[in-house]
């Protein structure tokens, strides 16, 4: 599959948070050249994107798991609900 | 029936119950007899005497630890504590109800479980299972983690709403598990395993219940399942009871968080503030650039203004005035030149006319030359007799032949 692709794009929620960071305090000391400046907007505007990513990469799931065997299971939708009357472990 | 009824002895309650009284008081089984049972119904009377009633799951016995007994107590009696109780089961004779006289008590099993939980933390610790370093970090943003515990207690309430709150969009997986009695702490760590190879891709796996006694919290001080925790390759969060227990699991775990709920705050990030901050960079990103742009189109209108100062527009300008400049006060120059040369000139012009021999004949001169050469003669030597000469005067020319020549000094 595209599991490379993933691998080279893959870059954490932190790190991306970080240079984002980095990048708005390198332009805030003003000290570049344009295309310097214009070549760290980008970036930053795709770590800002990939933060973005990051935080809705995935799904609300709430499932129940149950063992079928050493590797098997078969999981069910899991619903707190269901169980509130029932207090004790 | 009647007459077996008169001729049989009545007693009175007393004598009855005194009877009983003595057959308690016959059995060495009652005396000084140590029993062990769940704290009920406690309370502390204001005369300092204790009343409560000991049960297990069937039965119950009704107690008294006067004053000068539990003055000693090493505890806090309350409800729901195991005790070991020390005493003599005799009959209260005023209500005909028999109690137990209790003259030592103490937390029951606290002594040995507590001997216990030491002795296998010094052992796990000394073989480096709580090392700090060894400790795994948690991903900021989770997407799927698992939950072992028991899937209609509490503590998965908590977890999944406080998570849902924080952050609406992740992957729960509820791993059901008993959480108390013998099974707990072998059904948990068989969990933890199974997880691994099953979904390794979980970002972690978070394994407590809510509060309880010490023997309830007991599965987590296991030693199998303090291994199957050190071994896991997914991050272990342990929350186990209260913020005040303590398991060997919370030693072991990446994690200790206080409560079940305190294990989502801790390991699921705040969705709406990630956002808010987020945002704010990304505001502050385009801020700055457009800050820059502005200052360097300024910067770029400043050499613009500058080159074109510099332009050799301006120099040909500038040269070209001082061309013209030049040629002005050349001009002028001239003319002031011709003028006084003019005024010269007609000075010269009467001057040459004065002196012109024109003028010399109108006085009376006469200018003679030697013809045919017209030679202006101005001694007498240079003419001989009969000579042909000319004679100019004012008027005209006489011409005339030598008839003689005469010298003079």
């Amino acid at each position: 599959m595209n599991d490379k692709k993933k691998k080279v794009k893959e870059i954490s929620f932190e790190d991306s948070l970080k240079k984002l960071e980095e990048i708005v305090e390198e332009l805030e000391k003003g000290e570049l050249s344009l295309d310097e400046a214009l070549k760290l907007y980008e970036e930053g505007m795709e770590f800002s994107d990939k933060c973005m990513e990051k935080l809705n990469e995935s799904k609300q799931k709430v499932e129940k798991i149950t063992k079928e065997g050493n590797n098997k299971y078969h999981t069910e939708p899991f619903s707190v609900q269901n169980n509130e009357e029932d207090e004790k472990e | 029936m009647s007459s077996n009824q008169l001729n049989k002895k009545v007693y009175s309650v007393s004598n009855i119950t005194r009877h009983i009284q003595q057959l308690f008081n016959a059995d060495p089984l009652l005396r000084n007899v140590t029993i062990l049972g769940e704290l009920s119904n406690f309370k502390y009377h204001s005369s300092g005497h204790m009343y409560f009633v000991l049960k297990d799951d069937q039965c119950q016995i009704r107690c008294v630890m006067f004053r000068g007994s539990n003055l000693g107590l090493s505890f806090d009696p309350s409800d729901g504590m195991e005790v070991r109780a020390t005493g003599d089961v005799r009959v209260y004779e005023k209500r005909g109800e028999y109690q137990f006289y209790v003259f030592q008590m103490a937390e029951a099993g606290k002594g040995a479980l507590f001997a216990a939980f030491e002795a296998l933390k010094e052992k796990l610790k000394a073989e480096g299972l709580f090392k700090q370093e060894i400790k795994k970090s948690l991903p900021k943003i989770p997407r799927k983690i698992a939950v072992i515990t028991s899937p209609t207690g509490a503590a998965i309430r908590d977890i999944i709403s406080v998570t849902l709150r924080r952050f609406p969009n992740i992957h729960i997986i509820v791993v059901p598990a008993q959480v108390q009695g013998t099974e707990a702490a072998s059904q948990i760590a068989k969990n933890i395993k199974f997880l691994n190879l099953a979904l390794p891709d979980l970002d972690f796996i978070i394994i407590g219940r809510g509060g309880g006694s010490i023997e309830e919290l007991w599965a987590f001080n296991e030693e199998i399942l303090a291994r199957q925790i050190y071994s896991s390759r997914i991050p272990i969060v342990s929350a186990v009871g209260h913020e005040t227990d303590f398991t060997i699991s919370d030693f072991v775990a990446d994690l200790r968080a206080p409560t079940p709920s305190g294990a989502a705050e801790m390991t699921i990030p705040d969705k709406e503030s990630l956002l808010i901050h987020l945002g704010l960079l990304k505001g502050k990103l385009n801020r700055m650039m457009n800050h820059i742009l502005e200052l360097k189109r300024q910067q770029y209108f400043n050499i613009v203004e500058n080159l074109k100062y510099q332009s050799p527009k301006n120099k040909i300008l500038q040269h070209l005035q001082t061309l013209d400049d030049l040629t002005n006060r050349l001009n002028l120059n001239m003319k002031h030149i011709i003028g006084m040369n003019e005024n010269l000139l007609a000075k010269y012009k009467e001057k040459i006319i004065t002196l012109s021999p024109k003028a010399v004949l109108k006085r009376g001169y006469s200018i003679c030359f030697k013809m045919p050469k017209k030679i202006i003669v101005k001694k007498t030597e240079q003419v001989e007799k009969n000579n042909l000469i000319e004679i100019m005067v004012s008027d005209g020319i006489i011409s005339a032949n030598v008839s003689g020549k005469e010298s003079c000094k």
